[in-house]
Protein backbone atom coordinates (compact mmCIF):
# COMPACT_ATOMS: atom_id res chain seq x y z
CA UNK A 1 0.00 0.00 0.00
CA UNK A 2 1.63 3.47 -0.73
CA UNK A 3 0.22 5.55 1.93
CA UNK A 4 0.05 9.16 0.05
CA UNK A 5 -2.76 10.69 1.14
CA UNK A 6 -2.16 14.15 3.99
CA UNK A 7 0.46 15.61 0.86
CA UNK A 8 -2.46 18.07 0.43
CA UNK A 9 -0.95 19.64 -3.13
CA UNK A 10 2.45 19.73 -1.23
CA UNK A 11 5.00 18.34 -3.31
CA UNK A 12 7.84 18.38 -0.75
CA UNK A 13 6.18 15.99 1.72
CA UNK A 14 6.19 11.65 1.65
CA UNK A 15 7.13 10.28 -1.53
CA UNK A 16 8.56 13.75 -2.83
CA UNK A 17 10.85 13.93 0.33
CA UNK A 18 12.40 11.04 -1.44
CA UNK A 19 12.38 13.18 -5.05
CA UNK A 20 13.38 16.09 -3.20
CA UNK A 21 16.99 14.11 -2.03
CA UNK A 22 17.53 12.38 -5.16
CA UNK A 23 17.24 15.74 -6.73
CA UNK A 24 19.22 16.92 -3.93
CA UNK A 25 22.28 14.40 -4.64
CA UNK A 26 21.94 15.27 -8.73
CA UNK A 27 22.36 18.60 -8.31
CA UNK A 28 25.21 18.81 -5.84
CA UNK A 29 26.59 16.39 -8.24
CA UNK A 30 25.72 18.36 -11.32
CA UNK A 31 27.29 21.45 -9.88
CA UNK A 32 30.59 20.01 -8.12
CA UNK A 33 31.29 18.68 -12.15
CA UNK A 34 30.72 21.75 -13.68
CA UNK A 35 32.62 23.66 -11.27
CA UNK A 36 35.44 21.48 -11.68
CA UNK A 37 34.98 21.62 -15.60
CA UNK A 38 34.71 25.42 -15.82
CA UNK A 39 37.83 26.10 -13.28
CA UNK A 40 39.89 23.44 -14.62
CA UNK A 41 39.34 22.95 -18.17
CA UNK A 42 36.63 25.26 -19.82
CA UNK A 43 38.89 26.21 -23.32
CA UNK A 44 38.48 22.46 -23.69
CA UNK A 45 34.53 22.03 -24.45
CA UNK A 46 33.27 25.38 -23.94
CA UNK A 47 30.01 24.01 -25.19
CA UNK A 48 29.71 21.09 -23.34
CA UNK A 49 30.94 22.72 -20.02
CA UNK A 50 28.75 25.46 -20.64
CA UNK A 51 25.53 22.96 -20.58
CA UNK A 52 26.93 21.15 -17.48
CA UNK A 53 26.44 24.72 -16.14
CA UNK A 54 22.95 25.00 -17.26
CA UNK A 55 22.22 21.39 -16.29
CA UNK A 56 23.53 21.91 -12.61
CA UNK A 57 21.27 25.37 -12.57
CA UNK A 58 17.99 23.49 -13.34
CA UNK A 59 18.36 20.87 -11.04
CA UNK A 60 19.29 23.19 -8.19
CA UNK A 61 15.82 25.30 -8.95
CA UNK A 62 14.26 21.67 -9.81
CA UNK A 63 15.19 20.98 -6.17
CA UNK A 64 14.15 24.09 -4.40
CA UNK A 65 11.00 24.38 -6.30
CA UNK A 66 9.87 20.66 -5.79
CA UNK A 67 10.88 21.34 -1.99
CA UNK A 68 8.76 24.49 -1.95
CA UNK A 69 5.74 23.63 -4.16
CA UNK A 70 2.29 24.12 -2.72
CA UNK A 71 3.88 25.81 0.41
CA UNK A 72 4.80 28.89 -1.17
CA UNK A 73 2.76 30.61 -4.31
CA UNK A 74 4.44 30.19 -7.42
CA UNK A 75 6.82 27.38 -6.75
CA UNK A 76 4.80 24.69 -8.40
CA UNK A 77 4.94 26.53 -11.93
CA UNK A 78 8.56 26.80 -11.54
CA UNK A 79 8.78 23.04 -10.72
CA UNK A 80 6.84 22.17 -13.81
CA UNK A 81 9.49 24.63 -15.74
CA UNK A 82 12.78 23.45 -14.45
CA UNK A 83 11.40 19.27 -14.38
CA UNK A 84 10.00 20.31 -18.27
CA UNK A 85 13.34 21.64 -19.53
CA UNK A 86 15.47 18.66 -17.82
CA UNK A 87 12.75 16.04 -19.62
CA UNK A 88 13.47 18.14 -22.64
CA UNK A 89 17.38 18.39 -22.15
CA UNK A 90 17.82 14.73 -21.29
CA UNK A 91 15.75 13.58 -24.41
CA UNK A 92 17.65 16.29 -26.68
CA UNK A 93 20.94 16.63 -25.55
CA UNK A 94 21.13 12.33 -25.00
CA UNK A 95 19.88 11.66 -28.63
CA UNK A 96 21.83 14.22 -30.44
CA UNK A 97 25.00 12.71 -28.23
CA UNK A 98 24.23 9.49 -29.78
CA UNK A 99 23.74 10.54 -33.31
CA UNK A 100 26.81 12.19 -33.44
CA UNK A 101 29.72 12.15 -30.54
CA UNK A 102 31.03 15.10 -31.84
CA UNK A 103 28.63 17.73 -31.03
CA UNK A 104 29.66 18.52 -27.52
CA UNK A 105 32.96 17.70 -27.46
CA UNK A 106 33.37 16.20 -24.29
CA UNK A 107 30.46 14.19 -22.57
CA UNK A 108 27.98 16.49 -20.36
CA UNK A 109 25.54 14.90 -17.13
CA UNK A 110 22.99 14.39 -20.20
CA UNK A 111 25.21 12.22 -22.20
CA UNK A 112 23.85 9.21 -23.35
CA UNK A 113 20.58 10.04 -21.82
CA UNK A 114 22.34 10.06 -18.06
CA UNK A 115 24.63 6.95 -18.97
CA UNK A 116 27.24 7.98 -16.49
CA UNK A 117 24.84 8.97 -13.54
CA UNK A 118 23.16 5.32 -14.02
CA UNK A 119 20.39 6.99 -16.27
CA UNK A 120 18.93 8.86 -13.09
CA UNK A 121 18.82 12.35 -15.12
CA UNK A 122 16.63 10.36 -17.80
CA UNK A 123 14.48 8.52 -15.01
CA UNK A 124 14.22 11.43 -12.30
CA UNK A 125 12.31 14.24 -14.37
CA UNK A 126 9.44 11.93 -15.85
CA UNK A 127 8.74 11.00 -12.12
CA UNK A 128 9.17 14.39 -10.88
CA UNK A 129 6.48 15.05 -13.86
CA UNK A 130 4.32 12.39 -12.57
CA UNK A 131 4.49 13.37 -9.08
CA UNK A 132 3.63 17.18 -9.79
CA UNK A 133 0.46 15.79 -12.01
CA UNK A 134 -0.33 13.85 -8.70
CA UNK A 135 -0.09 16.33 -5.90
CA UNK A 136 -1.69 19.04 -8.44
CA UNK A 137 -4.42 21.14 -6.17
CA UNK A 138 -7.95 20.32 -7.18
CA UNK A 139 -9.17 22.42 -9.90
CA UNK A 140 -12.24 23.40 -8.64
CA UNK A 141 -12.94 23.94 -4.90
CA UNK A 142 -14.84 20.35 -3.62
CA UNK A 143 -17.51 20.01 -1.53
CA UNK A 144 -17.08 17.33 0.79
CA UNK A 145 -18.64 14.25 -0.13
CA UNK A 146 -21.33 12.12 2.38
CA UNK A 147 -18.91 8.85 1.51
CA UNK A 148 -15.80 10.43 2.87
CA UNK A 149 -15.42 10.36 6.73
CA UNK A 150 -12.32 12.38 8.06
CA UNK A 151 -9.83 10.42 9.54
CA UNK B 1 43.43 4.45 -0.54
CA UNK B 2 43.44 2.72 2.70
CA UNK B 3 41.12 -0.38 1.62
CA UNK B 4 40.45 -2.22 4.93
CA UNK B 5 39.28 1.48 5.98
CA UNK B 6 37.50 1.81 2.45
CA UNK B 7 35.33 -1.67 2.53
CA UNK B 8 34.76 -0.66 6.69
CA UNK B 9 32.55 2.10 5.41
CA UNK B 10 30.92 0.49 2.53
CA UNK B 11 29.90 -2.33 4.59
CA UNK B 12 28.53 -0.11 6.73
CA UNK B 13 26.56 1.76 4.30
CA UNK B 14 25.50 -1.56 3.04
CA UNK B 15 24.12 -2.63 6.44
CA UNK B 16 22.31 0.77 6.92
CA UNK B 17 20.45 0.82 3.65
CA UNK B 18 19.90 -2.86 4.40
CA UNK B 19 18.37 -2.14 7.95
CA UNK B 20 16.93 1.50 5.65
CA UNK B 21 15.06 -1.20 3.35
CA UNK B 22 13.48 -3.38 5.75
CA UNK B 23 11.91 -0.25 7.96
CA UNK B 24 10.59 0.54 3.99
CA UNK B 25 9.01 -2.82 4.11
CA UNK B 26 7.56 -2.52 7.39
CA UNK B 27 5.93 0.86 6.54
CA UNK B 28 8.09 2.27 9.43
CA UNK B 29 9.83 6.31 10.27
CA UNK B 30 13.62 6.33 10.30
CA UNK B 31 14.42 5.94 14.36
CA UNK B 32 17.22 7.14 16.39
CA UNK B 33 19.25 4.26 16.08
CA UNK B 34 19.83 4.05 12.84
CA UNK B 35 20.75 7.58 12.58
CA UNK B 36 23.57 6.57 15.19
CA UNK B 37 24.75 3.98 13.12
CA UNK B 38 24.88 6.94 10.20
CA UNK B 39 26.89 8.91 12.63
CA UNK B 40 29.23 6.23 13.21
CA UNK B 41 29.55 5.69 9.13
CA UNK B 42 29.84 9.77 9.49
CA UNK B 43 33.25 9.40 11.99
CA UNK B 44 34.55 7.12 9.77
CA UNK B 45 34.44 9.57 6.66
CA UNK B 46 36.36 11.87 8.57
CA UNK B 47 38.78 9.45 9.87
CA UNK B 48 39.02 8.22 6.72
CA UNK B 49 39.28 12.27 5.48
CA UNK B 50 42.38 12.92 7.47
CA UNK B 51 44.26 9.18 6.65
CA UNK B 52 44.02 10.26 3.05
CA UNK B 53 45.14 13.66 3.90
CA UNK B 54 48.00 12.55 5.67
CA UNK B 55 48.76 10.53 2.85
CA UNK B 56 48.28 13.25 0.21
CA UNK B 57 50.02 15.59 2.13
CA UNK B 58 53.36 13.30 2.17
CA UNK B 59 53.71 13.01 -1.36
CA UNK B 60 51.63 10.11 -3.00
CA UNK B 61 48.19 11.81 -2.77
CA UNK B 62 45.54 11.27 -5.47
CA UNK B 63 45.98 11.70 -9.64
CA UNK B 64 43.36 14.96 -9.43
CA UNK B 65 43.08 16.60 -5.77
CA UNK B 66 40.67 18.58 -6.55
CA UNK B 67 38.46 16.01 -8.05
CA UNK B 68 39.03 13.75 -5.28
CA UNK B 69 38.09 16.22 -2.64
CA UNK B 70 35.24 17.08 -4.11
CA UNK B 71 33.76 13.61 -4.06
CA UNK B 72 34.82 13.43 -0.61
CA UNK B 73 33.06 16.51 0.37
CA UNK B 74 30.00 15.04 -1.37
CA UNK B 75 29.88 12.03 0.53
CA UNK B 76 30.27 13.74 3.93
CA UNK B 77 27.42 16.32 3.73
CA UNK B 78 25.23 13.03 2.35
CA UNK B 79 23.97 11.39 5.50
CA UNK B 80 23.49 14.61 7.59
CA UNK B 81 20.98 15.26 4.83
CA UNK B 82 18.84 12.51 5.25
CA UNK B 83 19.30 12.53 9.10
CA UNK B 84 17.41 16.24 8.86
CA UNK B 85 14.83 14.49 6.73
CA UNK B 86 14.23 11.61 9.29
CA UNK B 87 13.44 14.29 12.12
CA UNK B 88 11.19 16.33 9.26
CA UNK B 89 9.23 13.68 8.04
CA UNK B 90 7.66 10.52 9.81
CA UNK B 91 6.54 8.28 7.73
CA UNK B 92 7.97 4.91 5.81
CA UNK B 93 9.63 7.85 3.00
CA UNK B 94 12.10 8.70 5.47
CA UNK B 95 13.37 5.65 5.59
CA UNK B 96 13.49 5.38 1.85
CA UNK B 97 15.82 8.34 1.50
CA UNK B 98 17.95 6.98 4.07
CA UNK B 99 17.97 3.94 2.14
CA UNK B 100 19.06 6.00 -1.03
CA UNK B 101 21.45 7.82 0.72
CA UNK B 102 23.67 5.23 2.56
CA UNK B 103 23.42 3.57 -0.94
CA UNK B 104 25.22 6.82 -2.26
CA UNK B 105 27.69 6.71 -0.14
CA UNK B 106 28.81 3.44 -0.61
CA UNK B 107 28.63 4.36 -4.42
CA UNK B 108 30.91 7.74 -3.96
CA UNK B 109 33.63 5.79 -1.69
CA UNK B 110 33.79 3.10 -5.01
CA UNK B 111 34.22 6.46 -7.02
CA UNK B 112 36.85 7.98 -4.61
CA UNK B 113 38.55 4.40 -4.73
CA UNK B 114 38.93 5.19 -8.79
CA UNK B 115 39.31 8.99 -8.78
CA UNK B 116 42.23 8.26 -6.17
CA UNK B 117 43.67 5.72 -8.34
CA UNK B 118 43.47 8.18 -11.11
CA UNK B 119 40.78 6.00 -13.08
Amino acid sequence: MLAMAGTAGRTGRGFGRVLVSVYGILAFAATGRSTYELATKFTEAPVAYSLSTLAALVYILATVALALGGRRPGWRGIAWAAVGVEAAGVLTVGTLSLLDTGVFGESTVWSGYGQGYGYVPLVLPFVGLWWLWHTRPPSTPRLPDATEVPA
Amino acid sequence: MVLPLLLLVVALCVVLAGWAGWFVARDRAVILRQLWGGAVIEGLLIVQGVVQGVIGASGDGPADPLLFWGYFATALVILPFAAAWAFAERTRWSSVVLLVAALTVAFLEWRLWQIWAGA
